[in-house]
């Protein structure tokens, strides 16, 4: 299309009036970039509330038999942890929080394509957290995160659980088909899907995981509700139900939810990289199509977790061959992201630091996915300490250190402030160090015969435990810096201009934060986003703006 | 660099060969060989993976970094596709996962299939929270401490308490230097097969989280000569008589012909009246306790009327498919003692 037939397509979009009074603004807002705050802050709350409890944890586990916490609060503690962690903090963060603070910007939209949906999967989620931790008033679900029956039956709380974690679900299928939609529908004239930016490509394969996968999880919990509720048998074989069927659905859904909780960290890593590095990223549209191929095979493997759950070997050989088939689509975003550094100038900020964190630690969590994934190795490793190290690199080492990369890069754009670099080095330092000093020992641990969710345990792991639960303290202690760091920034932090990195994309196009509108004029998108040293690839995108300071 | 890193790697491939797994954790099965080779295999080519991958990472960001000084607005490097490279990671890795999906493949048959030489098939039972091991030829299991003679492959029929089910939750049976591991799941019974092939005292730890006790669900499984086993089992025996513990159900004064109506609606379904090789879902019973056929117990004997009271009892389960217990089959200890009674006089 030429110019013209795209400047005719823009000047269709009209401005919508701003909304009026606080309760319009900041808290039944239609604004995309409003909801993703309001986000980051309710997840914030409850990571607070997650990490407060994995403490708990830690502080039991530093004697072998230590009676700081009974069994049962003990059991409590890991329980919610996981699922606040995976349902209440990185789900919520990576696809209602940097999704909507940064695709729409990024594919050049006023707002999403169903703004009060929007809303109202927002305003699913505090309650659906409440419900959650109300379930410690009744006897809190002790299964873990995963909550096998039938034993989870066995605990009073697991029917406010089911209810909180349903709703989140209800809330992650209307943001993915919301997401989808915009990403589908409301691209900026000239954007074509090779011109898309890398975040939003891996946000829309998570919408369609999202979209697809929850429903599946929402059957899993309306069953164990209904068997918890009204006795009516799914999952307990007391009455003829089948222990192993909660086993196929939950993990039809938490295998793609795992992916739905990396995929936008991926598309973040995308985004920071080239940044920094002040290059066009190695492999665009390897790293686009393998986030597809990564989405597609995430349906196939999920008896993987299932390994001594009795299936027959002709059943298992299948899940273990495409389990194996991940690590290639992952690899090659691994190395497509190490070679961008070739030949780079590389700012070593903040952002980029919890980036250069995440590839290493994720190809850890890589290699021992792989690990994981060949049935005979699995058999000795499922169920151990071994796992919890494994899903620790791949979702803090992960997801979370993805999450701090974002925010670091994205914050000018919520605040209009940046963070300060010196105490976001702390940080990352810090943060980097002592997770990999809590988490590594633990593979160890595991292989050499630790069970995962002990109160109890074996005496002669008590000095490794020890060493891990004080690396955990720091660890935690490191989000402190996060904390304080993130408040000054209200008043002290730098002013941060529309785009203080240096950034290519459409949403350091305009200002920071930007206005009701997002764009005055819908931009106009000539060329892929990523080619350093080019002139801007955009037209309508006012000249004071497209200039690239550099932070 | 590249010489540097490859330096690095090939430095820790070799420590990754010469890791004496064993030293920490003992290898005392037959399939312990297979899953250590197969985890050293997989750190061996994950090493270099995470040598090249954080070395070049290092590497590039020290040497392109930017100084005081430096233009912040310089770029780098245009290049942003390399065909040839790309085409590189992606075949490499694929072999590698096909190797490994090959070997993998290869050792899976050796604990799921049992050779025709199995000597035993002993039944673990979790229990909230401890396990129970029924041998076949002592009236009642042994709790939580397994006994094992060594070099004789063994087949553990894995469940979770189907005595009392309302309770019953997924258990495991994880023994480390076994290196191996089965969930015990209630209303399944699930075969594991292995050689224990070193003396000594193991542990066996339930890794399925089954509730307030879990962590403390920890068996041991002991290991040794079959001289010292057959004294143990032979002890057991005896704790067992001198206990006055009888059988569980009364198997005396049995009415064959009541057990033949019983049998007639109850197990020809499965079962015929012939030699063991005629079978319809299980083995014919016609001869069942003098046919050389029969799958031998533990004790190498002939199966004994105790044994058939027990089968009958708990159910059971084997390559041909799982027969139910009597609380499915509604049976009363009457029927069983009559079944037994009948099977006897089968025998011309």
């Amino acid at each position: 299309m030429s110019i013209a037939q795209l400047q005719a397509e823009a000047s269709h979009a009209h401005i919508h009036p701003p909304p009026q009074g606080f309760i319009a603004k900041y808290v039944i807002s239609f604004d995309h970039k409003v909801i993703a705050v309001q986000y980051f802050i309710t997840s914030g709350l409850f990571f607070v509330l997650a990490g407060l409890l994995a403490e708990l944890v830690r502080a039991q586990l530093m004697h072998a038999h230590n009676t700081l916490l009974s069994p049962q609060t003990f059991n409590e503690a890991y329980s919610i942890h996981g699922t606040a962690m995976v349902w209440l903090v990185i789900i919520p963060i990576m696809t209602g929080g940097f999704g909507n603070l940064a695709m729409p910007l990024q594919i050049g939209a006023r707002d999403v394509a169903f703004p009060w949906l929007n809303m109202f999967s927002f305003w699913l989620f505090p309650p659906a957290g409440l419900l959650i931790f109300l379930s410690f008033l009744y006897g809190a679900p002790q299964a873990g995160w995963t909550e096998y029956p039938p034993v989870s039956l066995h605990t009073p709380g697991t029917a406010l659980w089911c209810a909180g974690v349903f709703l989140i679900g209800v809330s992650s299928t209307i943001t993915g088909i919301n997401f989808m939609v915009t990403i589908i529908k409301m691209r900026c004239p000239g954007m074509t899907w090779t011109r898309m930016p890398l975040f939003t490509w891996a946000t829309l394969v998570t919408a369609f995981l999202s979209a697809i996968a929850t429903a599946n999880l929402s059957a899993a919990l309306a069953g164990l509700f209904i068997e918890k509720v009204f006795s009516v048998p799914f999952y307990d074989p007391a009455n003829g139900g089948s222990p192993v069927l909660w086993q196929h659905v939950f993990w039809f859904y938490s295998h793609p939810a795992v992916y739905i909780m990396i995929l936008p960290g991926f598309g973040i890593v995308s985004e920071v990289i080239p940044v920094f590095v002040r290059r066009p990223i190695f492999g665009y549209k390897a790293i686009a199509y393998s986030s597809v191929a990564i989405g597609l095979v995430s349906f196939m493997v999920w008896a993987h977790h299932m390994f001594t759950s009795g299936l027959s070997r002709w059943v298992q050989l299948p899940f273990m061959i495409l389990t194996m088939a991940v690590a290639i689509p992952t690899g090659i975003k691994i190395f497509s992201w190490v070679a961008t550094f070739w030949r780079g100038h590389v700012r070593l900020s903040t952002p980029l630091l919890f980036v250069i964190g995440f590839l290493s630690m994720f190809t850890f969590g890589g290699v021992t996915g792989v690990m994981l994934a060949s049935v005979p190795a699995d058999i000795h490793e499922h169920g151990t300490y071994f796992i919890v190290a494994h899903l620790h690199y791949v979702l803090v080492g992960g997801s979370v250190f993805t999450i701090f990369a974002g925010l670091y890069y994205w914050w000018p754009k919520m605040t209009g402030r940046l963070l300060d670099e010196r105490l976001g080095k702390w940080h990352f330092w810090i943060a980097f160090l002592s997770f990999n000093a809590t988490f590594l020992p633990m593979h160890w641990l595991g292989l050499l015969g630790m069970p995962r969710r002990v109160v109890y345990y074996d005496p002669q792991f008590e000095p490794t435990n020890m060493f891990v639960s004080i690396s955990a303290f720091v660890l935690g202690a490191s989000m402190l810096i996060f904390a304080y760091n993130a408040i000054r920034s209200a008043k002290y932090g730098k002013i941060a201009g529309p785009n203080p990195w240096g950034g290519r994309t459409l949403e350091w196009m305009t200002s920071s934060p930007p206005p009701y509108y997002n764009f005055a004029e819908i931009p106009i998108v000539l060329d892929g986003p990523y080619d350093y040293g080019k002139p801007l690839p955009y037209a309508n995108i006012s000249q004071d703006l497209a200039t690239e300071p550099v932070a | 660099m590249t010489f540097i890193l490859t330096v690095i790697s090939g430095l820790l491939m070799w420590g990754v060969v010469v890791f004496p797994i064993d030293d920490y954790l003992p290898r005392a099965s037959s399939a312990a060989t297979d899953i250590d080779f197969i985890f050293r295999f997989m750190a061996f080519f994950g090493v270099p993976i995470l040598v090249y991958v954080n070395g070049f990472l290092l590497y590039f960001a020290w040497r392109y970094h930017t100084r005081k000084g430096d233009d912040l607005m310089a770029v780098g490097s245009d290049i942003h596709d390399q065909p040839a490279l790309e085409a590189a990671w992606t075949i490499i890795p694929s072999i590698l996962m096909l190797i490994l999906g090959v070997i993998s493949y290869l050792v899976m048959p050796k604990y799921y299939l049992a050779s025709a030489a199995s000597v035993a098939t002993i039944e673990a039972v979790g229990h909230t929270f401890y396990y129970e091991f029924r041998y076949p030829g002592l009236k009642h299991p042994v709790e939580n401490e397994m006994h094992l003679p060594i070099g004789k492959q063994v087949t553990i029929d894995l469940t979770s308490s189907e005595d009392d089910i309302r309770n019953a939750v997924i258990h495991s049976f994880w023994a480390p230097e076994f290196r191996v591991k089965q969930d015990m799941i209630p209303g399944m019974i699930v075969p594991i097969h292995f050689t224990p092939t070193r003396i000594g005292t193991y542990r066996i730890i339930c890794t399925e989280f089954c509730g307030l006790g879990h962590s403390e669900m920890v068996g041991k499984v002991v290991v040794e000569s079959q001289a010292d086993f057959d004294a143990w089992f032979k002890s057991q025996q005896q704790l067992q008589a001198s206990a006055g513990m009888q059988g569980p159900i009364p198997i005396a004064n049995g009415d064959a012909a009541a057990g033949g109506r019983v049998f007639a609606t109850k197990c020809t379904g499965c079962h015929a009246v012939g030699p063991f090789s005629e079978r319809k879902v299980g083995p014919g019973l016609g001869n069942l306790f003098h046919d050389p056929d029969h799958p031998d117990l533990v004790t190498g004997k002939p199966a004994d009327p105790d044994d058939v009271a027990d089968v009958i009892e708990h159910g059971a389960s084997g390559d041909l498919g799982t027969m139910p217990n009597m609380q499915v089959n509604q049976l009363t200890d009457k029927d069983v003692a009559n079944l037994v009674a009948y099977l006897e006089s089968l025998h011309k």
